[in-house]
């Protein structure tokens, strides 16, 4: 009887399996299906793609609008959601915050994936637009743009490049910033320092500006360069010469010997107690500030998003410097895009098209432009009498305005993100824990290479 | 008529087997089915970012044993191991140690016991989360009671040779009460004759304890080093919100490698694969701890 029963157990199990087995196979099936629909939707799409009628919201609709503007943010992310809602009769917008940009990355994906759940129009960190347009996963607005008329050249250049992916406009320019060097500029004058224009110049200043005790430990860094994201210092390599991405799309070059004598040069600063590393942990970010802000640092390198919070904090008048640069000075957009998901039915995405034009409308664009570090978007603001007036408040803005042409597109490449991470880590395992520089850039390169190769 | 009638034992057996029904439906569907997709994803391309995938063989594997993805899988099957010997040791000495000091049985100690074992019924995140303050560089409180004694800063979280413990200090904190109740309730269960006959052939109190209480404790820490370094090698939630698996990898314990593979990369195919890995190892390692203790274990009957 036992075996009798055993066997039906086996039996039963494996029909399981075997069931399961078949909608897996399904699963797989839906999602190519779910592929070719929206190829078709594309298909007609452009067809008709200059019917405004196509884009307009006829019916009352909810849509979903994921963001990541942490708590300093709320009352403006509210005040612009309720105005928007009050402008018209048919759409309600509802925000959500997600988390970090990261955590919003996370999220997207899954939802991608799992073809529910996603919002109908969400924020996204700038290196990301390649991966999703890659992906498939947002919405191309080419003929949203045309059908309804959006004056998309009122952007800056660099901006559209960067919201752009393979010449398609699969996303809009929404908070923008850029890096730029925070410094106490109380503490720089009364020690007579200037700020450093070049990567040559940089090492006598880090030199200079650091404080020591008596017992050889630090009092005041001259600098903290931030260690959590590669964004902050991979213009030095960048202005050096440094691709990190090689032409042919599948290797790095983040083990030549330029890149591996900035590295060695950051581990040097290091080592010798002018900066120190911070790391990749959650945490790093609020020590770097708490370091700035109670003046244990004349200067740290971040986002001119948080000009605004920095200086509420700072009892001194808070310097902005563009970053040192070499061969050249550039420097790269950040900030966050705006996108709508390609899975989305006709009728949210409509909807998410009005609400999007809205928040990436001028108006909307000052009110982020002066409440926080954001920048102005519209070339109707940088270079008119509006930007001006703009400076006037924010002088500080100023080392924006006058390289404004020197803010590119971040790298675009579908693996950049595990690029990024695999970077970051080694770079602080090296600085931390120490090694030899050469040997741990050739095992870096390697599974870079790897997972350039592998996309 | 009579063809149709079934033999009552017959009939018996069919009720117990519908009995067990739902049970291996859900078996099949939630446990089964799953491991099944995972062996079928490790042979895909699966990227949660694409659309579409497709079969590619063994690649995946041969990532994961000769390619980029072996120094990260031994790194991680270095911590988990690590971690696990960190728990078992908090769990097992720890527990036993307190159930030696707690085992007294009036109102004082009772309110004592009370008090080691609490930290189990807090919710896991919101621990870590309060160990994220503890534990800070600059104003954490750890930090602070060392400097009051002449220690520097300590990053406890951002360096490879001390994330690990700080992660261990949260899970001692959480798991040594639990070792103690076990401990204690199996130490009510020995029965005092064996001390009475001990004490009258002049055995003193570190004997009674290593040729009574030790051997007579033998099942219960058979049953902790078992339940305990199964649930350590699925550590997550602790390294989760702690340290992400960082400083540069040092804490990623093997679940930890697997939702970063699927949830950081988006690379289901990855992650499968370690998963199966994962699942194979847990099973050896449980069969072998049976098997090896077996001869090992003194029951009381």
């Amino acid at each position: 009887m036992r075996k009798k029963l055993a066997l039906a157990l086996a039996a039963a199990m494996t029909v399981g399996a075997i069931t399961g087995c078949s909608g897996g196979g399904s699963t797989g099936k839906s999602a190519v299906g779910g592929g070719e629909t929206a190829a078709a939707a594309e298909e007609g799409g452009e067809t008709t793609a200059a019917d405004p009628a196509n884009y307009e919201v006829t019916e009352p609709i909810t849509i979903t609008w994921w963001h990541a503007l942490e708590e300093q943010y709320t009352d403006t992310v509210e005040q612009i959601v309720n105005d928007f809602n009050n402008s018209q009769d048919l759409i309600t917008v509802q925000a959500e915050y997600v988390g970090s940009y990261s955590d919003v990355n996370e999220a997207l994906v899954a939802a991608h994936a799992a073809g529910s759940g996603l919002p109908a129009i969400t924020v996204a960190n700038t290196p990301y637009v390649a991966e999703y347009g890659a992906g498939g996963l947002t919405e191309d607005l080419t003929p949203y743009i045309e059908a309804t008329g959006y004056d998309i050249e009122d952007f800056g250049d660099g901006m559209i490049a960067a919201s752009q992916y393979d010449g398609k406009q699969v996303s809009l320019p929404f908070l923008i910033s850029t890096q730029i060097m925070f410094y106490n500029k109380d503490m720089a004058d009364e020690m007579g320092i200037t700020m450093p224009t070049t990567w040559e110049e940089m090492d006598t200043f880090m030199q200079e500006a650091t404080v020591k005790a008596a017992d050889g430990t630090t009092e005041t860094y001259a600098s903290i360069i931030p260690g959590w994201d590669q964004w902050y210092f991979e213009t030095f390599y960048l202005n050096q010469g440094v691709k990190i991405i090689n032409d042919d799309q599948v290797t790095t070059d983040l083990n030549s010997d330029t890149a591996v004598a900035i590295a060695a040069k950051l581990k040097e600063w290091c080592d010798n107690g002018y900066t120190y590393w911070t790391g990749t942990a959650d945490d790093a970010s609020s020590n770097m500030r708490n370091n700035f802000i109670s003046g244990k640092a004349l200067s740290v390198i971040h986002t001119t998003s948080l000009y605004d919070t920095y200086v509420d904090q700072c009892d001194f008048e808070v310097g902005m410097a563009w970053l040192p640069g070499a061969e050249t000075k550039n420097q790269e957009i950040g900030g966050c895009v705006l996108l709508i998901p390609a899975k989305n039915d006709q009728a949210t995405k409509n909807a998410a098209w009005q609400f999007m034009q809205y928040l990436c409308s001028k108006d909307v664009n000052m009110t982020w432009a002066e409440g926080t570090g954001y920048m102005p978007t519209r070339k109707s603001v940088l270079e008119t009498e509006e930007g001006q007036a703009f400076l006037e408040k924010k002088p500080a803005f100023q080392a924006i305005f006058d390289n404004l042409d020197l803010i590119n597109p971040r790298i675009q490449h579908a693996a950049w993100n595990q690029l990024t991470t695999i970077w970051k880590n080694s770079m602080a395992e090296l600085i931390i824990e120490g090694g030899d520089v050469q040997e741990a850039m050739d095992q870096m390169a390697m599974e870079i290479d790897d997972v350039l190769g592998d996309v | 008529m009579k063809e149709k009638r079934m033999n009552p034992r017959k009939v018996s057996a069919l009720k117990d087997f519908a009995c067990v029904v739902p049970v291996l439906i859900f078996l099949a569907i939630f446990t089964y089915y799953p491991i099944v997709e995972l062996i079928r994803i490790s042979f895909t391309d699966w990227n949660l970012l694409k659309d579409t995938w497709q079969y590619v063989g063994f690649k995946n594997w041969e990532w994961l044993f000769n390619g980029s993805g072996t120094r990260y899988l031994w790194n991680s099957l270095r911590v988990t191991v690590l971690y696990s010997i960190g728990e078992l040791a908090v769990t097992i000495v720890g527990g036993m140690l307190f159930a030696l000091i707690f085992n007294r049985m009036n109102k004082a100690f009772g309110a004592m016991r009370a008090i080691v074992f609490m930290p189990k019924y807090v919710a896991m995140s919101s621990a870590a989360v309060v160990f994220l303050w503890i534990l800070n560089t600059d104003t954490g409180i750890l930090n602070y009671f060392l400097s009051l004694i002449g220690i520097s800063p300590v990053d406890w979280l951002g360096n490879r040779n001390t994330a690990l413990i700080s992660v261990l200090m949260l899970t001692g904190w959480r798991c040594i009460g639990y070792g103690m109740m076990i401990y204690l309730s199996a130490m009510m269960g020995i029965s005092t004759d064996y001390y009475e006959a001990a004490a009258l052939d002049g055995a003193n109190s570190v004997q009674k304890f290593f040729k009574i209480t030790l051997p007579m404790l033998s099942p219960t820490t058979l049953f902790l080093f078992v339940t305990t370094f199964i649930s350590s090698m699925k550590v997550f939630q602790s390294v989760d919100i702690l340290t992400q698996g960082g400083p540069y990898r040092s804490t990623e314990v093997f679940v930890y490698n697997i939702y970063r593979y699927a949830m950081v990369d988006f690379r289901m195919d990855r992650a499968s694969t370690v998963a199966i890995f994962f699942f194979v190892l847990l099973l050896l390692v449980t069969v072998a701890t049976m098997k090896i203790s077996k001869g090992n274990v003194t029951y009381d009957s």
